[in-house]
């Protein structure tokens, strides 16, 4: 058998398959959009299955081709004829082909993950749960294939089964409105979009999507390996039973995948008064440095807070970080290389953090006064970095400038009732007699 | 006339134009149902086309181009008028919609998706073989499909399909691989593998 598979590995679609899957799939990971899994392996695993949007009809149209390779040589009556069972024909090609995606998908993760390596520490048990329905959905994808073009032989079939199931994928969602749900059940790129920092994939999700999955090969071997109408039909039988079991697997909850989140991501991960969460421990080193050059030129004000954390707060669900005078919160965000996004303003991010307000604070305060008293900290002119728009910055110079040019003390007490607001989720001005 | 009949018989037209007319009539009746929107969206007219070209891929060969290759016929005008035809074809299936209560239009972007994809299709019957001259229309469509990117030059060649009608480099793209493909198609038809591809896998 293993001799037989490897004439089929060598001379059937699996090895261009493979490759197509490969090349595309790292394609469509560092050049369609910026790249949106730098966080983290979450992210990428998750970034992966949005783009099975486009390699599972390819899948399929891959199986397809393969299928009908017997009769576009004109061979399928011959074989027909012979009196072999018909799984000793079957088994090997639905083994290449099985080798085939899997290992043009984990190439990609591969490709992928090389952009990611160095930064990249945390890798969650979720992350091969999601990995592994990728790779269960194309397995699904490419048997669907083999059984089609096994069933309809002809030379649109391939083609038009992918136009098919690229259309069938976008229309889940519109079709399943407004039970989301439902929509996560049968499709594996939906709510994998734009994977926030500290998300995740529950595992109740991935396996209600494995079942249906699995439950969609098993019927397509069957259809694959059909020679009559009563096999086919009863083919139909394993589909439907995966589906109500997948149905009942999966919460019948909205939202169920963007509104996760892994507890564990979040915690925090200290090291010399510096703490960030578990998935950016990786940036640890180099927001270190900055983040205790901040510390240090907080000391200068009485009851200067002692540490660093990362600003966790999510949004749906709201959680926010324990609110903590002794503490200085940092939004943190991986930019596409991986890296810190705007390591140059980090200094003046951690002392600015200082007089802001926390993030559970109804109101957020004005980011003007707060740049200046950290720049008047510092002792520089506070210059444009990515985090703010320009004319916030402009605005943070003219009100540094009014802060020079009164007496030290004046100055000091200003930005001392500026932290003691901040700590009181208050927002008042620096120069609040100017503003009536 | 009689000749006529025959050589459309031999490339399976009369099964090639059910299916485009059929793929056409699905995806209409698809829209019909599932949108309240008059005019189809730009996804759902391209990827009609798509269809349709699809289809009619097969008419591009024969049973046995070897064979067609020995007759004393001057092969090549006939092979363009077989693409001009094709692409008329496609254009007039998909622009009736035009004229029912779900378009789908514009005018200009399916000509140019047409004359795009048949030739790209074109181009790689005359390079890989009738069988496999889909793999790059399809492949590429459906890309660009998911992911067009409008915002740069190189972004806009590469995914001239799903670009407005008026985009100058989509519409340059498609003009190119339509008039290579008619030319390399034209001049050297289908590529010719043994009878029935015994040889090729």
């Amino acid at each position: 058998m293993s001799r037989v598979l490897g004439i089929e590995l060598r001379r059937s679609a699996a090895l261009g398959s493979a490759l197509v899957l490969f090349v595309l799939g790292t394609l469509l990971l560092y050049f369609v959009e910026d790249i949106a899994f730098a966080t983290g392996w979450m992210q990428l695993a998750m970034t992966q299955r949005l783009y099975l949007g486009l390699l599972w009809p390819l899948a399929l149209a891959a199986g397809a081709w393969q299928a009908s390779r017997e009769h576009r040589s004109k061979v399928a009556e011959l074989f027909a004829s012979t009196p072999r069972p018909i799984h000793l024909r079957m088994i090997p090609i639905l083994a290449a082909m099985t080798l085939s995606v899997t290992a043009g998908y984990l190439a990609m993760g591969v490709s992928g993950g090389l952009w990611i390596l160095r930064t990249a520490e945390y890798v969650p048990a979720q992350v091969f749960a999601v990995t592994a329905v990728g790779v269960l959905s194309l397995v699904a994808a490419v048997w669907l294939g083999l059984a089609a073009g096994r069933l309809l032989p002809w030379r649109g079939t391939a083609p038009a089964l992918a136009v098919a199931g690229l259309g069938l994928l976008l229309s889940i969602p519109g079709a399943t409105r407004p039970h989301g749900w439902l929509a996560l059940v049968f499709s594996p790129i939906y709510e994998m979009n734009m994977p926030a920092a500290y998300t995740t994939v529950p595992g109740r999700a991935s396996a209600a999507q494995a079942v249906w999955m699995a439950a969609l090969a098993v019927t397509a071997v069957l259809l694959f390996a059909s020679r009559g109408w009563p096999g086919r039909v009863a083919a139909l039988l394993p589909v439907a039973l995966g589906a109500a079991l997948a149905i009942t697997v999966m919460p019948h909850q909205n939202r169920y995948v963007i509104d996760a989140i892994d507890p564990v991501a979040r915690e925090l991960v200290c090291a010399d008064r510096v703490c960030v969460s578990r998935v950016h421990s990786g940036l640890l080193p180099e927001i270190g440095g900055p983040a205790r050059d901040g510390l240090t030129i907080l000391a200068k004000l009485p009851d200067a807070p002692s540490e660093v954390h990362e600003d966790t707060t999510t949004y749906r669900p709201d959680v926010y970080p324990e609110p903590s005078p002794g503490v200085v919160l940092l939004r943190i965000e991986a930019g596409p290389d991986g890296h810190v996004t705007d390591r140059d303003g980090l200094l003046a991010e951690v002392v600015a953090g200082a007089f802001s307000n926390a993030p559970s604070c109804p109101d957020p305060g004005s980011p003007v006064d707060r740049l200046a008293a950290a720049y008047w900290l510092i002792g520089r002119e506070p210059v444009t970095t990515a985090d703010y728009p320009a004319d916030v910055t402009a605005e943070a110079a003219v009100v540094w400038h009014r802060l020079r040019e009164v007496s030290p003390a004046e100055a000091q007490s200003r930005v001392v009732t500026l932290r003691a607001a901040a700590l009181r989720c208050q927002g008042v001005s620096l120069f609040p007699e100017n503003e009536s | 006339m009689r000749l006529l009949t025959l050589y459309l018989r031999s490339r399976r037209a009369p099964a090639a134009l059910l299916g485009a007319a059929g793929g056409t009539a699905l995806m209409w009746a698809l829209w019909s149902i599932l949108s309240d929107s008059r005019s189809a969206g730009p996804q759902m007219v391209v990827l009609t086309v798509l269809l349709l070209v699809v289809a009619l891929t097969a008419t591009l060969g024969g049973p046995d181009d070897a064979l067609e290759a020995t007759s004393a016929f001057s092969w090549v005008p006939r092979r363009a008028v077989h693409l001009l035809v094709a692409f008329l074809v496609v254009v007039a299936l998909v622009l009736v919609t035009l004229l029912t209560g779900a378009r789908f239009g514009p005018a200009g972007l399916v000509v140019r998706d047409a004359a795009g994809l048949l030739g790209l299709t074109a181009l790689g019957a005359a390079t890989a073989g009738v069988a496999r001259s889909w793999f790059v229309p399809l492949g590429w469509t459906l890309t660009a499909a998911l992911f067009p990117q409008a915002e740069t030059l190189a972004g806009r060649v590469l995914t001239w399909q799903a670009q407005e009608p008026g985009s100058t480099a989509a519409a340059v793209t498609a003009g190119a691989l339509a008039v290579s493909g008619l030319i390399a198609y034209a001049m050297t038809g289908p590529l010719r593998g043994a009878p029935a591809e015994a040889t090729q896998q």
